[in-house]
């Protein structure tokens, strides 16, 4: 069993090393200004910037222009860059850079209310938000919408770096010492970040779980 | 492990984020304690309520973003081209990346990298005047340092070297006093964050005040008078004290006692002109600042009572 686990383990690190080399010779290409090459590099990566500024800012005018500026970052530095980190990383964090410039000044301008006013009074934003899975039984409907409405809420509370961080991690799946790597920050304190953004979804969530 | 022990760390054992001995340490009591099992059921639970929140984008918009990046780089690639000729040739492809090949394209791409380039050069230039005020006095505060540097942040390092995360790319450390880290610093302290500005300017202070100290004297003036953080100014004021023996630093001490709406700021600004505890004898230019502060009469008590305090043990007579 022993050395099959090995070769199994051989073949996965093989694997990775190969993706990680032929990584590095895309952006050494695009680098020397193989247009390919940076065509390949927005390509392996551009869904994964897209799906996390969508998720993180829930606009997709905010996340169409997180996009633009990420990849015209990337274009603009990639001569500069130097392989201290991955690619990857790099690109998560210009990506993460931007989406918490934006959550800032959201928060500053307290973009993210839930209700705003109408002729008829108050609407709730949320109860615009489709809810598929529990079109049922009208019960389970309103708990559900309730559940959403209160994640959407808890969310909208955390600080714009536990927000990155806890969709780096919960959404996205990165590891913590990427998302460190991302932010600039250790990774204990992306490990400290995270703590509080789950304390704060726990004490909001208990009443559902 | 105790259960609340447990409890804290059930979200990273999910995620898989704790070390080995961590993990089984979290398993042995877990399979003992029934109560901790049911804590671990109701953290999954809530994992899984969340994870109802993924948003898929929609596929049209990354179409849509991926058509709108081609006309951007190719603005980007031929702006590149025209400010970088020699260096950079090789990237003037990038002026038709994805082989968009009318004249017509490229007569719109130039036109665009055009206006870039007047945009960036006017840019430039603005900068320089405003950098150009900014030296000539206190004015308000230009945001951006004087490079124009975005500064992400600044931590401390190992053996006293510092770390600057500078702009969205690239990391930086060696010593507050190495003269790039020092530019970083100066720059550090007119940036958008106040924890930046902060640490920025704590690193400063803490630098030998023999070392070309005019430009950071500005940056503390520049805060003193115009950051709207009171953490800030009171780092910068702080940081004047060395320069207390200045016209222009003691100009602002008195302006903060007379004009600063945070109380702990104009405290550490009497505070600074006449140390508490000690009765000394204040420098005539001290003592006049003083005496004009009370003339205007400032409607804090505190600063009041410590400004007639401190020129009657300097037996310093009063001007009105």
């Amino acid at each position: 069993m022993e050395p099959r686990a090995g070769f199994i383990d051989n073949i996965a690190v093989q694997g990775a090393t190969s993706e990680r080399t032929s990584e590095v010779d895309l952006v050494r290409a695009a680098q020397r200004g193989d247009a390919g090459a940076f065509d390949e590099l927005v390509r392996a990566h551009d869904h994964q910037v897209l799906r996390m500024a969508y998720n993180l800012l829930r606009s997709e005018e905010d996340a169409r222009d997180v996009y633009q500026e990420a990849f015209l970052r990337v274009y603009r530095n990639l001569p500069k860059f130097r392989f201290d980190c991955s690619f990857s990383t790099w690109l998560h964090r210009i990506v993460a850079n931007l989406c918490l410039d934006q959550l800032r000044k959201r928060k500053v301008r307290q973009e993210e209310q839930t209700s705003f006013a109408s002729e008829s009074g108050e609407i709730d934003r949320l109860q615009f938000i489709p809810e598929e899975r529990a079109d049922v039984d009208p019960q389970r409907r309103f708990q559900s919408a309730e559940v959403n409405s209160r994640i959407q809420e808890v969310l909208a509370e955390l600080t714009p770096r536990e927000r990155v961080v806890f969709e780096m991690r919960h959404f996205q799946g990165m590891r913590l010492r990427a998302i460190g790597q991302a932010l600039g920050v250790t990774e204990e304190a992306a490990k400290n970040c995270l703590f509080r953004a789950t304390h704060k979804m726990r004490a909001a969530l208990g009443d559902f779980a | 492990m105790n259960c609340q022990e447990l409890q804290s760390s059930l979200s990273l054992y999910l995620y898989g984020e704790l070390d080995f001995a961590h993990e089984e340490d979290l398993e042995n009591h877990l399979a003992q304690c029934a109560a901790c099992q049911l804590s671990l059921a109701r953290e999954k639970q809530w994992h899984t309520l969340t994870n109802s929140q993924v948003l898929e984008p929609p596929l049209d918009l990354l179409a849509e973003c991926r058509q709108q990046l081609r006309p951007a780089l190719a603005s980007e690639g031929v702006a590149r081209s025209a400010n970088v000729k020699s260096r950079w040739l090789g990237w003037w492809r990038w002026g038709n990346p994805f082989e968009i090949s009318t004249t017509r394209w490229s007569a719109q791409v130039a036109a665009a990298s055009l206006l870039i380039g007047i945009g960036f050069i006017s840019a430039r230039l603005l900068d320089h005047g405003s950098l150009q005020l900014s030296n000539s006095g206190v004015n308000q505060m230009g945001i951006l340092g004087p490079t124009n540097t975005l500064i992400r942040d600044i931590q401390p390092g190992d053996s006293g070297r510092v770390r600057i995360v500078v702009d969205q790319e690239s990391e930086i450390s060696g010593r507050p006093e190495d003269a790039n880290i020092r530019s970083l610093l100066l720059s550090g302290a007119r940036q958008p964050e106040s924890g930046v500005r902060f640490y920025a300017m704590q690193l400063l202070n803490q630098q030998n005040a023999t070392v070309n100290a005019d430009d950071v004297r500005q940056v503390l003036l520049d805060a003193v008078h115009n950051d709207p953080n009171p953490a800030v100014r009171l780092e910068a004021l702080d940081g004047l004290r060395r320069f207390s023996a200045d016209p222009m630093a003691l100009e602002s001490i008195k302006f903060v006692l007379e004009h600063d709406d945070n109380a702990s700021v104009r405290y550490q600004a009497i505070n600074i002109l006449v140390p508490p505890g000690q009765s000394i004898q204040l420098p005539a230019a001290v003592a006049q600042a003083i005496q004009d502060v009370l003339l205007s009469a400032p409607e804090d008590d505190y600063i009041r009572a410590r400004c007639s305090q401190a020129l009657h043990e300097a037996k310093t007579p009063l001007a009105y």
